[in-house]
């Protein structure tokens, strides 16, 4: 089926178990499908747009009680809905950072996350890792008073992911916070893994801003995402324009400067809104997606040689593998060379492995069945097997 | 969906192929409003 102007209409998840790191969770409902063919055009949920005039406001469709529902869900106080995460921490930091002030990320920290903090004139401080790729709340406590000798001040802002992007890990968001707050340095929970997929409870996290991506996990399409913050910040992050023109003397209202007025539009807020229900269901049954994982890994690391650089048991299904002692042994006689791989799982309905990956690589079981896990993982043994790799009975 | 949950083989079990059997004959009574509709 062709969708006009040479784009063939997209059949991968319909045709394959699709395990791309950064897809998985993001792939659509039923729901939202229907709600973004009928919300597709440009301005199609402001037909009922009234005073105050503001997106955030509007009841029919309810996108103004779904805010409130996503602020209650995250157990904060107020929400706005984001062109994806990165947008949520730029209207962060651009709020709190001024240059040259000192902001802490992590050695995990998404490149979007420095991007905010540049844009803002930031200066990057990372919290080292440890050695099992964790960020500890001892190691930010040192950042911390390494920050306060070189700055003479704690850093304005911190940028901590709870379930980092590089190795799925899931950190001690919670120490990390009551460490930071000990400082009165506002803290931002990155949840671009976690939101609409596990359950969040921001306060008891003891987040200020909790911050969620649409298209990377809450099944929503892109660019889509979450800004969740408290009472007390939501009066700084999500405070209202005040300037005035000279000669019109004209005032803007209640629009949000860092929301640069109406923020999330059209298909990408009804389809998140037709997820939710969905969304708020599945986070309930996180277990059963970690049980998924188990059942690859187990089959992963019953082929000689494969190691797991993600933390051993999984808390999370994006991870990290090390197939260089297997998978890659393959690689430089093959005729397809590093190719082979990800050609012979294309081959068995399986998508989302970087072409030419055979050494570092990573994927994520969020969203797959009991049975398609168990496909999977017989499909990793298969492609071993027939390429006379050695597999533990 | 079903394709989704089914994919790569697309071996529905009972309960699958009761659904997609439901939402088949709710597509061929929307086409047959359509057609009753626009080819009067």
């Amino acid at each position: 089926m062709k969708c006009g102007n040479g784009i063939e209409a997209r059949q991968v998840n319909e045709l394959c178990i699709n395990i791309d790191p950064i897809q998985a969770g993001g792939k659509l409902t039923g729901d939202a499908i229907k709600a973004i063919i009928a919300y597709g055009d440009g301005y199609s949920v402001c037909d009922n747009c009234r005073k105050p005039n503001r997106l955030d406001c509007i009841a029919k469709p309810p996108i103004a009680q779904f805010h409130k529902e996503v602020a209650s869900w995250l157990d904060m106080d107020e929400a706005r809905m984001m062109p994806g995460a990165r947008r949520a921490f730029q209207a962060v930091a651009h709020t709190y950072v001024k240059p040259g002030d000192p902001v802490l990320l992590t050695a995990l920290s998404h490149y979007t996350e420095f991007l905010a903090v540049e844009e803002a004139g930031g200066v990057p401080c990372e919290i080292p890792a440890d050695a099992d790729h964790k960020i500890t709340p001892e190691a930010a406590a040192a950042k911390i008073d390494e920050v306060k000798k070189k700055f003479g001040r704690a850093p304005v802002l911190a940028l901590i992911d709870h379930v980092d992007y590089q190795y799925g890990n899931l950190h001690d968001f919670a120490g990390i916070a009551k460490v930071a707050h000990e400082s009165d340095i506002p803290t931002l929970y990155n949840g671009a893994y976690t939101v609409g997929t596990m359950l969040v409870d921001g306060k008891a996290l003891g987040a200020d801003f909790v911050v969620g991506s649409g298209h990377k996990s809450m099944a929503a399409p892109a660019p889509s995402g979450v800004l969740a913050v408290t009472a007390e910040r939501a009066k700084e992050v999500f405070r209202t324009t005040q300037i005035e023109g000279d000669v019109t003397k004209r005032r803007f209202g209640v629009k949000e400067p860092e929301m640069m007025g109406c923020t999330l539009m059209g298909a990408t807020l009804v389809g998140m809104m037709a997820s939710f229900p969905h969304v708020k269901e599945r986070v309930k049954h996180f277990d059963k997606e970690l049980e998924n994982n188990r059942v690859v890994m187990e089959a992963l690391l019953s082929i000689e040689g494969t190691k797991i650089l993600s933390e051993y048991p999984r808390k999370h299904t994006l991870t990290r593998v090390d197939t260089t002692g297997s998978f890659d042994t393959i690689a430089e006689a093959h005729k397809k060379k590093g190719f082979y791989f990800s050609s012979a799982l294309n081959d068995k309905g399986i998508f989302g492995i970087i072409p030419g990956a055979t050494r570092v690589w990573k994927f994520n079981t969020y969203g797959i069945t009991a049975k398609q896990a168990r496909y999977l993982a017989d499909a990793f043994v298969a492609v071993a097997e027939e390429n006379g790799l050695a597999v533990k009975p | 969906m079903i394709l989704r949950e089914t994919a790569p083989g697309h071996e529905l079990d009972e309960k699958q192929k009761a659904e997609a059997a439901r939402l088949l004959e709710n597509l061929e009574r929307q086409v047959g409003s359509l057609k009753a509709e626009m080819l009067k």
